[in-house]
């Protein structure tokens, strides 16, 4: 049996290499800051060889999904990454491959989103596409970029819905950090070749996505709305199973750390919840019974384990890095109190938004907010 | 957990530098992270990037705002530099042509200009400091010539490499203490 390769390498660089070990056919690709070195490293892989699939330039991001949604209805393997406003720009053609039940999986690197322009990551770009239908995943570190897009290809073929998978611009899209990669051999079990059910064939012509009638459309709204929850014990198989094959774990639908017995829990997302742990460190030796619960899923938000984990009557410090536009916080602390209502009175939730357009999060500095907040 | 923060003007190869450190921690059996600071990118802009070293998983995302190791690629940046934030007890390395102090922290100096131009060592915005700064800093933070050697030949391997490898082990053995200033 071969041994794990460990490589330096940056969050981008991680996540080409994901779409290479996943064997995609097809990568639709448009530049944008911070995401451009992945299409550049899948492009260079292609070009020499070392990655046996089409790279499809393309004029804008708009395109690219559509070329994504064509290849992938054509039963290719497809992946293809965007920030920001790209992103955004694909916001019509997000619902179309949700809707077409097309099992694409897309890197996002999160960036602010215009206006004004800025290069550096907040959670605004992928927060607001919630409601594309799209399974989404946030990261907190390059190792974890790497094991999600393959578990998230699992689960968007096994269910026909896509997957976004995202993780913070600079702090991980280049940052230079030791990678593990697992023999090819243990990815292909753990990843075996998309057959979809059904594809577009030239040879067999057939249409797809014609006008429905209500009585059509909506059962097939309904089937989407059902099946996205129902990709929650998916996500859990593919992490225990990733686990299982590779000995690596990032969590499965949440990560947490030190919180069984905590009295205050941080709550966040992505690159600033990796240095939360650390702020949970600085907390804990004040003697402050501090923990962390870091949703890896973001959609379907996963209530009933975020329900679970939490211990009794803990406060729990939401850190939002995005607005929550008419409320007075974040879309994070939205989202936990519409699960925790009815459900966990005994719960706190306060909230904070900070780190807008890569503001730099320090765990003293988080640790700080923690403690301010837990006079308010 | 070490974390060393490499304050330059753009140009300079701090970026290089920072990716040299970290995959020679990782050359030493550590974990290491390169995590430079990528703003409006201008040659003579004012840049920086993040290094941290540690025997276990690496969490940290942050730049490093209090480092314990500050790597200054020009005399002329030093107070800026430590203006910026260092550890209390934190250490300076400075890129200049005679001994250098700042108060209250162990100072390092190398002249790592005149050492890449000895070596031939030039890129278009002047001598390749970063090679010899690397050398300079793997000695300062005791990681072994050879890993110091085995990281530049994985980067470049062939000739470029061996000039490299020279310019860094010359700065390896010239990199010296200053006396300490009151």
């Amino acid at each position: 049996m071969k041994a794990a390769q460990v490589i330096m390498n940056t969050g981008t660089h991680a996540a080409a290499l994901a779409a290479k070990c996943a064997r995609v056919d097809v990568i639709p690709g448009y530049p944008i800051t911070p995401q451009t070195s992945i299409m550049e490293a899948i492009a260079a892989m292609v070009e020499s060889g070392e990655m046996n699939a089409r790279f499809i330039p393309v004029e804008g991001e708009h395109s690219v999904l559509a070329a994504a949604v064509a290849a992938s209805a054509a039963g290719a393997r497809v992946f293809t990454a965007t920030s920001a406003n790209g992103l955004l720009y694909m916001h019509e053609v997000l619902h179309m491959a949700s809707g077409g039940r097309l099992p694409v999986v897309m890197c996002n690197v999160n960036r602010g989103i215009f206006a004004p322009w800025t290069l550096w990551a907040d959670h605004q770009d992928s927060f607001s596409q919630r409601d594309t239908g799209w399974i989404q995943y946030h990261c907190s570190s390059n190792q974890e970029v790497f094991n999600t897009i393959l578990q998230a290809f699992r689960v968007a073929e096994q269910i026909n819905i896509p997957v976004m998978v995202n993780f913070d611009g600079f702090a991980i899209s280049h940052c230079l950090m030791p990678l593990t990669l697992p023999p090819q051999e243990d990815i292909d079990r753990f990843l075996p070749p998309h057959e979809p059910e059904w594809r577009l064939d030239p040879q067999n012509p057939s249409s797809f996505s014609n006008v429905t009638m209500a009585s059509e459309y909506a059962p097939f709204r309904q089937m989407l709305s059902d099946d996205i929850r129902a990709s929650i014990p998916l996500v859990k198989q593919a992490a225990q199973e990733y686990k299982e094959i590779t000995g690596m774990w990032d969590g499965d639908t949440i990560d947490t750390y030190r919180l069984e017995d905590a009295e205050v829990v941080a709550f966040a997302v992505n690159s600033m919840a990796a240095e939360l742990r650390l702020s949970v460190d600085i907390l804990r030796d004040q003697g402050i019974k501090a923990g962390l619960l870091r949703p890896r899923l973001y959609l379907p938000f996963p209530a009933e384990d975020i329900i679970n984990a939490l211990p009794q009557n803990a406060q729990v410090m939401v850190l939002d890095r995005n607005y929550n536009f008419g409320h007075p916080g974040g879309i994070l602390a939205s989202e936990l109190k519409s699960v925790l209502f009815g459900r966990r009175h005994d719960i706190t939730v306060k909230n904070r938004v900070i780190g807008i357009g890569g503001i730099d999060l320090t765990r003293r500095f988080m640790a700080e907010q923690i403690l301010a907040m837990m006079d308010e | 957990m070490l974390e060393l923060r490499i304050n330059g003007f753009g140009g300079q190869g701090s970026v290089t530098l920072a990716h040299l450190l970290a995959q020679a921690a990782l050359e030493n059996g550590q974990q290491g992270q390169a995590l430079p600071f990528f703003g409006v990118e201008r040659r003579g802009a004012p840049v920086r990037a993040a290094v941290r070293i540690s025997p276990t998983t690496i969490h940290a995302h942050s730049q490093c705002e209090l480092p314990d190791y500050l790597v200054v690629m020009s005399e002329k940046l030093t107070q800026a530099a430590v203006n910026e934030g260092i550890n209390n007890v934190g250490t300076v390395i400075v890129n200049s042509p005679q001994a250098i102090s700042v108060s209250n922290h162990p100072t390092w100096q190398v002249d790592a200009d005149a050492i890449a131009r000895d070596a031939g060592l030039f890129s278009a915005d002047g001598p390749t400091i970063n090679i010899p700064l690397f050398g300079a800093v793997c000695k300062v933070l005791n990681i072994p010539q050879n890993i110091m050697e085995q990281t530049i030949l994985n980067k470049w391997p062939g000739n470029n490499g061996k000039r490299n490898l020279g310019a860094a082990g010359k700065a390896y053995h010239e990199v010296q203490l200053c006396p300490p200033q009151f």
